[in-house]
């Protein structure tokens, strides 16, 4: 469980977020959406631990993580699968290594790597392709190895952030399609995006942000 | 909401098997990734071979000259002289005394009719001396302490052969010795402090180089750290990086000393000859090459954990 209780993060000249409370269940989906600058990345990041709140506390699963630093920090962040609108892949490696480097900083053993990690490609639809490098690959396909490679550690939360962003509707329906599916079997997803007519046809929550406040979708 | 999956979560971190595997991978990926940039790589790799050779090279010198002195030096031997008046039973009495001694391992006497006479041979001065009426020279002890007596236990030998009553004189030449000794300490010194100096320059040059490399894989580091990998996984690869230069700068390093040895070698022997030594001028061998890539890669190992700790300590996702 994710809860939020009053965080507030500021930064030297403007509030990214203003006094937030939410609580997102075990094995939930949530949209997180608003216009750019609304605070869905802000919410991420301090979800991720890529900052910290400037007020209120933010507790996962019952652990303050104010109180989480140093060493565990990567132990924490190691809890969630995270698909970047970017892709964020790692270009000198193939799509195999790719989706493998989860596997192998979690210290998975070689054989359960190549075990899980052609799993993951399978459900994401590149399995065939796991020597070829991540540049040959198409925008979805990079989308779709992004999320391999989010998910094939099974991690407990997964996060996106505007996956879709550079993506046509139907590759965009296509990566959504995959979330739920990874929903079904219990991983808490979150996902910002501001493509509202896409969100709006899938039957989840959506929480909707405006210049750094909550204003709509705080119950769950 | 939908159930949460049961057995989902993240597995145990870091089964040993996983742990050799992933540095079986980063050893073999940093030195592939150096072959790689064949100009780069062996650019390192000449300036801390040049760092290492030229300490290395004088050291090989001061070792051959260390090993040609020692051929050199004689014994340490007293001779001690009696006093003029001595008997030659007296002279035997001495004798005795100082044979008991724990730090003599043996004495010789040489009565002075017999000092005299191998006086005159040597100079060939037989008939001058046959003139002379009484000997001038008294009756001498050469005296050999124990192998195992150092410097300052040569210093008291003397001492208590000069308390021997009847002993006139102790003559012991030390100077020579103790002035070879000297410049060969002050060589030893020059060459540590050469090593020092040129190994500081590898170290800082192969830091440079780390922090260079780290720098090109800036984003690949953020990628992994936003995923979960902790500094250590992180500074892996460049750690087998300053490991694999340091090895191969020592190698490069031992290749030059050997250059050097070669070239070396002829006009040296040469000159040994000329001084009836059967010392050759011998260079690092095996264990020398060896110790030199072990040097570099430790070098390497401890630029790369300097520069790797400080720099990913600051390189975190934005």
């Amino acid at each position: 469980m994710i809860e939020f209780n009053r965080v507030s993060k500021r930064y030297v000249d403007h509030d990214a977020l203003r006094d937030v409370s939410l609580t997102i269940g075990t094995g939930e989906m949530v949209f997180l959406t608003g216009h750019s600058g609304a605070g869905k990345t802000t919410f991420l990041r301090l979800l991720m631990l890529l900052e910290r709140a400037s007020m209120g506390s933010l507790r996962v699963d019952g652990r303050d993580t104010a109180r989480i630093k140093g060493r565990n920090i990567g132990r924490y962040r190691g809890e969630f699968g995270i698909v970047f609108q970017d892709h964020q892949l790692l270009y000198d490696r193939s799509v195999l290594e790719n989706v493998a480097l989860p596997l192998e900083i979690a210290g998975f053993r070689p054989r359960d790597i190549q075990r899980r990690t052609r799993a993951a490609l399978d459900k994401v639809g590149l399995l065939g392709r796991e020597k070829a490098n991540p540049a040959v690959l198409s925008g979805g396909e990079q989308q779709r190895l992004g999320i391999a490679r989010a998910v094939v550690a099974r991690p407990r939360f997964l996060i996106a952030d505007e996956p879709t962003g550079n993506l046509d509707p139907q590759l965009s329906a296509e990566i959504m399609g995959l979330f739920e599916a990874f929903n079904r079997v219990g991983v808490t997803v979150i996902v910002a995006s501001h493509d509202l007519a896409l969100i709006s046809r899938l039957r989840h929550r959506i929480v909707t942000l405006k210049a750094g406040r909550l204003v709509a979708g705080a119950g769950q | 909401m939908n159930k949460p999956a049961a057995g989902l979560g993240i597995a145990p971190r870091a089964s040993v098997v996983s742990w050799i595997h992933h540095h079986r991978q980063a050893a073999s990926n940093s030195l592939l990734r150096a072959l790689r940039l064949p100009v780069a790589t062996g650019l390192t790799w000449l300036v801390v071979g040049i760092a290492l050779a030229l300490p290395a090279s004088l050291l090989v010198i001061l070792q051959n000259i260390e090993a040609v002195t020692h051929d050199m030096r004689s014994p340490a031997r007293f001779s001690v002289l009696l006093e003029a008046d001595t008997s030659l039973n007296a002279a035997e009495e001495i004798l005795k005394r100082i044979e008991s001694r724990v730090d003599v391992r043996d004495v010789t006497l040489i009565p002075q009719d017999q000092a005299l006479a191998r006086f005159a041979a040597d100079t060939g001065l037989v008939g001058l001396l046959d003139s002379i009426p009484d000997n001038p020279l008294p009756h001498t002890l050469l005296v050999n302490p124990l192998a195992s007596v150092e410097s300052e236990g040569l210093s008291d030998l003397a001492q208590g052969l000069k308390a021997v009553r009847g002993v006139d004189q102790v003559v012991f030449d030390t100077l020579w010795q103790a002035r070879l000794a000297g410049v060969l300490q002050a060589g030893r010194r020059l060459v540590m402090g050469i090593g020092l100096l040129m190994m500081m320059g590898a170290v800082l040059i192969l830091a440079n180089t780390i922090r260079l490399a780290i720098e090109a894989r800036r984003d690949e580091i953020v990628v992994i750290k936003l995923i979960g990998a902790n500094d250590a996984y992180a500074r892996r690869p460049f750690l087998y990086t300053g490991l694999w230069s340091g090895f191969g700068g020592g190698l490069l390093g031992a290749i030059m000393v050997g250059i050097f040895f070669i070239y070396l070698s002829e006009p040296v022997n040469q000159l040994l000859q000329l001084y009836s030594s059967d010392r050759r001028f011998t260079g690092l061998g095996i264990m020398g090459v060896l110790n030199m890539m072990f040097l570099g890669g430790a070098l390497g190992l401890l630029s790369a954990w300097h520069a790797a700790t400080t720099q990913l300590r600051e390189l975190e996702p934005r």
